[in-house]
């Protein structure tokens, strides 16, 4: 009777931390990561990447696709190069498309956004290891503000 | 001179009492199971360790999560970023508070209560008696409060985590109107299972493997005698709470930068 | 001594030359001491003298600096822990606090070394265990927990657990101290009733002379690190050495002195008031 006592106890104790886990699984952290399954890697270089980061997620139209993997400088002139990791359902990525630095909100974190570009004969898809063509770097506050006065001044 | 001398006997007598605890640690875990005797011990003991423990844990955990969000908000809302109360709630329980507190918490309500236990089976000569019985009191004592510990902190770390989630939540979102959409999608957004939850069980798993040994140690090792339980018992809580904050700041270190 | 005098004694337990220290303290120099078998061997001497450490090095739990103790026939010292633990399932040691598991019932305390050391059935063991507690003269109390019971109550249970597994020598630490009358005069009749129904070898330590001397058959007389003198209790109540007459007599003063070693008192206290 002590026994049984002390065993539904500790079953009530295990059944406790499996909800906490669940929960923590399905309701804190972010369950969907995109790049778990099959991926591929795309590279992109860009003039100024701003803010962004190992893991900050790759959208097209709001939806994530996958996360930069690596940020490093290339060549003479230190030309900043982004590898993300874009999951294998969407390998239909075609090489016209254009990738930008992108803030959520006006202060929000920085992400990736791929717009995909047009489709013709003799456009190619994207593949493991390719490097997009097209990209447009970060705003940088403090350049807007600047052409922005720029601007004025030619008026 | 003697300072230097002073200092060379403290630490040798340091190293010497951690080489007697490793030696007792390995021979109470290392040897052949016998899972049939062995497992009514084991669930006795996560019953007096963990589910004991539990409510405190609960109460603790909640209140945290509460005053978490309640703080939270007032920072946040000056900078108009009270959407991430959430992700703040989240990642300061899962990282740090719940892992640590849990720990502290365990350490004074769990580990003094062993280590007071064992102090008291040595003077009354239970343990004695065990060995004269041919019975190994490393074995049959140690084992199975050793791996009860071990393994009930960090389910307990889990549950206080959750538990403080919730506060947060009921005090950001219920109370102080934070958007409930908002509290969850951003939170989703910047935890991530591997980094952030995972990493804290590792945390909880590494504070539990040594308090539990601290507590089982100064226990095994307690003068038998009533000054000497009381001295082994808040020498548990002493040593414990600075070993968790100590390793605490090194596994930050590691995992978080 | 007697097994000088011709006779031919089995000895269960010998120590030869026994030297053992705690740290810088020397507790034995050169102890010897034959516990015959099926005999009540006595071990006298005052507090602090090293009577329970006597019943460790016997039972392995502590290790001489040199000498034998010897086990029937097994040097206890040199024995590896397996090896050591095989042989403590021949003997048991009922402590001085009796030691009784604080978190099972009397039952469960009896039962305990039956179902670690044997795979008897439960139905098998419940009835061990209650002809043990029978023996003991409580069987009624089987369901209790060691804390509900009196001192006399627990050290019966204990003697109970003690002879769970009919051992070959029982060892007892102190079994009198802070007992009333009654239950000392149940512990002794059961100690001389469990060596004789059993064939027991027994060892009681204990400075209660008179309830000792009554019940043993040999008794050995430990005093300044060595174990001055042994044999049946009639020989030692008219020993040569005055330290055991004064010790068997109860003498206030004599080669023990009653004062600590001091200065002349008269020259302590002049020196107080000048
Ligand atoms: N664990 C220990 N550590 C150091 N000294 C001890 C220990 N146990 C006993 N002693 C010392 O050994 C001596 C003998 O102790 P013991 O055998 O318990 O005496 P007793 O004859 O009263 O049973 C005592 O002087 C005691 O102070
Ligand atoms: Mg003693």
């Amino acid at each position: 009777m002590e026994t049984r006592k002390i065993e539904i106890l500790v079953g009530v104790f295990v059944a406790a931390t499996i909800v906490a886990l669940v929960f923590l699984a399905l309701r804190v952290a972010s369950n969907t990561d995109i790049t778990r399954g099959s991926s591929y890697t795309l590279s992109a270089s860009f003039d100024n990447i701003g803010g962004l980061k190992v893991r900050s997620p790759v959208k097209i139209g709001g939806v994530t696709v996958g996360r930069v993997t690596n940020i490093y400088l290339e060549g003479d002139y230190y030309e900043p190069v982004v590898e993300m990791q874009i999951s294998t359902t969407y390998d239909q990525i075609p090489e016209t498309s254009t990738v930008s630095v992108l803030t959520s909100g006006l202060l929000g974190e920085q992400y990736l956004g791929i717009e995909p570009g047009f489709i013709d004969e003799g456009i190619m898809m994207l593949e493991n290891g390719d490097r997009f063509m097209n990209s447009n770097s970060a705003m940088v506050l403090e350049e807007l503000i600047g052409q922005f006065l720029f601007s004025q001044g030619d008026n | 001179m003697d300072v230097i001398a002073n200092l060379g006997r403290s630490s040798l007598n340091i190293l010497r009492g951690m080489g007697a605890a490793l030696i007792m640690l390995l021979q109470s875990i290392i040897g052949k199971p016998q899972p049939r005797k062995s497992f009514p011990l084991f669930m006795r003991q996560m019953y007096v360790v963990g589910v004991q423990s539990m409510l405190i844990i609960l109460i603790s955990g909640l209140f945290i999560g509460m005053v978490l969000g309640l703080q939270g908000y007032t920072i946040l809302v000056d900078f108009g970023a009270e959407q991430a109360l959430g992700p703040m709630v989240a990642l300061s329980l899962l990282r740090e508070l719940g892992p640590v507190v849990t720990a502290l918490l365990f350490a004074g309500r769990a580990g003094s209560a062993l280590t007071a236990e064992i102090g008291l089976m040595r003077a009354t000569e239970q343990l004695s008696s065990l060995e004269m019985m041919a019975v190994d009191p490393l074995r049959r004592v140690v084992s199975p409060r050793f791996w009860a510990g071990f393994i009930s902190m960090p389910m307990l770390a889990l549950l206080f985590t959750a538990v403080g989630i919730l506060g947060g939540y009921f005090v950001g979102v219920q109370w102080l109107g934070v958007d409930d959409g908002a509290f969850w999608s951003v939170m989703q957004a910047s935890v991530d299972w591997r980094d952030d939850v995972m990493n804290g069980v590792i945390k909880s798993l590494v504070f539990a493997f040594v308090v539990t040994w601290i507590a089982l140690y100064k226990g095994y090792t307690a003068e038998p005698t009533s000054e000497g339980i009381s001295a082994a018992t808040t020498s548990t809580v002493v040593t414990g709470s600075l070993a968790v904050l100590g390793f605490d700041f090194v596994l930050t270190a590691i995992m978080f930068s | 001594m007697y097994d000088q005098k011709g006779c031919t004694v089995d000895n269960l337990v010998e120590l030869k030359d026994v030297y053992f220290n705690r740290g810088n303290t020397v507790i034995y120099e050169g102890v010897n001491l034959q516990v015959p078998r099926g005999k009540i061997t006595a071990i006298m001497g005052p507090s602090g003298c090293g009577k329970t450490t006597m019943l460790r090095l016997i039972g392995g739990q502590l290790k001489p600096r040199s000498g034998s103790v010897d086990f029937a026939g097994h040097q206890v010292p040199e024995l590896s822990r397996g090896e050591l633990y095989e042989l403590r399932k021949r003997m048991s040691m009922l402590f001085q606090s009796g030691a009784l598991f604080t978190d099972m019932s009397v039952s469960d305390n009896v039962a305990f070394p039956i179902l670690e050391h044997t795979k008897l059935p439960r139905e098998i063991v419940d009835t061990i265990v209650k002809m043990k507690l029978q023996a003991v003269g409580l069987r009624g109390a089987g369901g209790l927990q060691p804390d509900e019971l009196s001192g006399g109550m627990a050290r019966r249970a204990a003697l109970a657990r003690a002879i769970a597994l009919d051992p070959e020598l029982i060892m007892y630490d102190e079994p009198f101290t802070g007992q009333d009358p009654i239950s000392m005069g149940m512990i002794v009749k059961l100690i001389r009733s469990l060596n004789q129904t059993l064939g027991l070898t027994s060892i009681i330590v204990s400075h209660d002379i008179h309830e000792t001397m009554g019940i043993a058959d040999h008794v050995a007389i430990i005093a300044n690190k060595q174990v001055v003198a042994q044999g049946p209790p009639q020989a030692l109540l008219d020993h040569e050495s005055a330290l055991v007459r004064q010790f068997l007599n109860g003498e206030p003063d004599g080669p023990v002195p009653f004062h600590y070693q001091a200065n002349n008192y008269l020259d302590d206290l002049m020196a107080r008031g000048g």
